[in-house]
């Protein structure tokens, strides 16, 4: 019987290749895992262990790849004892990188005009996507990023112009600007250049300078906390565009062998529980919210 | 040791007339049914004698509501609340779909009644599973909600009900939350079963200080892993005392993650070894469990694993003064 799921996933000591630190106790992490980042797609995460002390592993979300160069790279907060440890690992050392895992995001290519949403540490899958869409030239993403703490990066005045952002809202993220992807930040704590608000709130504004036929070509991608994600399903039902959401969950194993990690998900047969690590954690908006 | 066993890998077993390649078994709930971790790359199911299918019900069951599992200090709990899609499904059409060549695959069976347990049982006997687990650490609905397995006159009569449709070797998964467990295995030999799980998890908490809230969404879960293997070691040498006159053998569980923990299982009274826990720290673990046995075997001149099963020397404990 043909099994396509085999072997999917590897398990890899990848060497700490750099590690740097942003204001809001966030890291960015780089590390040599070259089979992960072989096939890693935009959306899969990876399963790591933080320290051989606290044995569990902790999912994180890829937000770059060079699969040439073999390393994929990850952007986290320090909320916890995991998360925490993982902070101290140093240059050099070696950490167990289990990925990619997980159903990446899909995008319709009859959907052109792709919006990617992306607050707080829900940043990475929408880097890794944009970055993928770039190299298509169907499609013309549109990147807004939120943060009530300082971004991960410098924001510098983008030169990408955006039809219908409101006066002042300038500020973008270098990396995308340098790969010529669209982007706009917000942010409620007051930084230059960024929309005084929500990402879901600058999205509106923007989706209201769309003509009817536009807007048919929209499709929403988000990835944030929780309460972000709810209102970014709304926000997609509203003007009825589709609206794929990365979502989290606890977890032990990340292949699908626990059932731990599930989510409450509408099908056609009624409520089912789906596992974020495999059925997921990319799921239709209108499934679970 | 018999000179059929001289002949095999020193690794093979034979566990109630079935032949696993190693002693390690999957456990029931940490590898699904079966599929999931063939994913990562490197992990086979022939690195084990057999894989313990999770719990199954007569009907489909949604499970609990999140957050299912948590990490405590060298362990977890998990609350998952036998989330499956109902024996019949089970059987139609996930059974269909393994590959019994590689490793031989347990049902592992649960119910809230007595009758439920003999259905899901009865099921399983007329499929292609090599043996059933009951899980007797079920809370039995029609009587009061306490589990099956904490009570021994419970735990008998599930057990010899089940006894009652099946021919295949059956399994009695014990419970650890419960005052004498070699009792309640002496009652569940005499209703018939062929061998015994040793232990299933133990009921525990966690609790968020700032929120003032339980982790679990269920409150309360099973706590697995290295945290508990001390109690599963006991557990599993007081079951061997009852067990052994008898020949009913025992897959030792609990917080097994390296091959110094299989040894050590195996020299308390099990014959098999069960890994969960472990998987969700290195999945490829089985592996390095097989070949610390065999080095272990190697270097104490062992021809089979067998031979240390119940091996161990006790002291003779008195007072000191
Ligand atoms: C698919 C996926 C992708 C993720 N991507 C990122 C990312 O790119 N960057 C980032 O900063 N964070 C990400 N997270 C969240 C990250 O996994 C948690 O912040 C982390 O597990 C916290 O661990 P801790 O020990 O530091 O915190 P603690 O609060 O001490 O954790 C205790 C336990 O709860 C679990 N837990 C707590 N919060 C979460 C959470 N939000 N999601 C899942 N498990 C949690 C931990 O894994 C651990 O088992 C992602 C989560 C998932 C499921
Ligand atoms: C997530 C999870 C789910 C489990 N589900 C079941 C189950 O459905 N049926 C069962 O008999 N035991 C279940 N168990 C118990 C395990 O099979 C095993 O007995 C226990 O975890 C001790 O072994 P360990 O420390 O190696 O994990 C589950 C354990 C875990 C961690
Ligand atoms: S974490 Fe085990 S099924 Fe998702």
């Amino acid at each position: 019987m043909h099994k396509p799921h085999r072997g999917t996933i590897y398990v890899e000591d990848a060497k700490v290749l750099a590690h740097e630190a942003f204001a809001g106790e966030q890291y960015i992490m780089r590390v040599q895992a070259p089979r992960c980042a072989e096939k890693a797609q935009p959306g899969s995460f990876a399963h790591l262990q933080c320290d051989p002390m606290l044995p569990m592993r902790r999912p994180l979300s890829i937000m770059r790849t060079d699969p040439r160069a073999g390393w994929v790279e990850f952007l986290y907060k320090a909320v916890g004892e995991g998360t925490r440890l993982l902070s101290r690992r140093k240059l050099g050392e070696t950490i167990s990188v289990m990925g990619p895992i997980g159903k990446p995001f899909q995008p319709h290519g009859d959907r052109p005009l792709t919006l990617l949403l992306g607050g707080g540490v829900g940043i990475p899958p929408m880097v890794f996507l944009a970055s993928s869409l770039r190299s298509n030239p169907v499609y013309q993403p549109l990147v807004i990023m939120g943060s009530e703490v300082p971004f991960p990066f410098k924001p510098r005045p983008s030169e990408i112009l955006v039809p219908g952002m409101p006066e002042g809202v300038i500020a973008t993220m270098p990396l995308l600007e340098d790969w010529g992807v669209a982007c706009r930040l917000t942010s409620g704590a007051g930084f230059p250049g960024c929309h005084e608000g929500y990402v879901t709130d600058l999205a509106r504004l923007w989706l209201d300078t769309l003509s009817e036929e536009k807007r048919r070509q929209v499709e929403i991608f988000a990835c944030g906390p929780h309460p972000m994600l709810a209102a970014c399903a709304r926000l997609a039902e509203q003007y009825r565009i589709p609206c794929q959401v990365s979502l989290e969950e606890f977890m032990a194993c990340a292949v699908g062998g626990c059932a731990g990690c599930v989510v409450e998900v509408k099908t056609d047969q009624g409520p089912a529980m789906k596992r974020v690590c495999v059925d997921g954690p990319v799921f239709d908006a209108k499934t679970v919210f | 040791m018999t000179a059929e066993h001289s002949r095999r890998d020193p690794l093979a077993i034979d566990f109630c007339g079935m032949d696993f390649a190693t002693p390690l078994v999957l456990l029931s709930g940490c590898v699904g049914f079966g599929e999931e971790y063939t994913r990562v790359a490197g992990f086979s199911n022939r690195d084990v004698g057999a894989v313990c299918l999770k719990g199954t019900t007569g009907q489909a069951r949604l499970g609990n509501l999140p957050h299912r599992v948590y990490e405590t200090p060298m362990g977890m709990l998990n609350a998952i609340g036998l989330q499956n899609p109902g024996v019949d499904k089970v059987v139609d059409e996930i059974l269909p779909t393994l590959d019994f060549d590689e490793t031989r695959f347990i049902a592992n069976v649960s119910g809230s009644t007595i009758e439920e347990y003999i259905a899901v049982t009865r099921r399983f006997d007329d499929s292609p599973v090599d043996a059933i687990e009951i899980n007797i650490s079920c809370p039995n609905v029609k009587e009061g909600g306490v589990a099956f397995g904490n009570d021994p006159d419970m735990s008998a009569r599930v057990v010899a009900a089940c006894r009652q449709v099946t021919q295949k070797p059956l399994i009695t998964k014990l419970s650890p939350n419960q005052t004498d467990i070699a009792e309640n295995a002496r009652r569940c030999i005499e209703a018939g079963t062929d061998a015994f799980a040793v232990i299933n998890t133990l009921m525990g908490m966690a609790i968020d200080a700032e929120s003032r809230e339980a982790v679990i969404g269920n409150n309360q879960g099973g706590l697995s892993g290295p945290a508990i293997k001390p109690i599963a070691l006991l557990k599993v040498h007081q079951v061997y005392q009852v067990a052994r006159p008898h020949g009913v053998p025992i897959i030792g569980q609990g917080g097994v993650t390296s091959p110094s923990d299989a040894l050590e299982f195996l020299i308390a009274g099990a014959s098999a070894v069960g890994v969960g826990t472990a998987l969700f720290y290195d999945p490829l673990i089985c592996k390095k469990i097989n070949q610390g046995i065999r080095d272990y075997l190697d270097r104490h001149g062992l021809a089979s694993v067998g031979q240390l099963t119940g091996s161990l020397t006790l002291n003779t404990p008195r007072a000191c003064g």
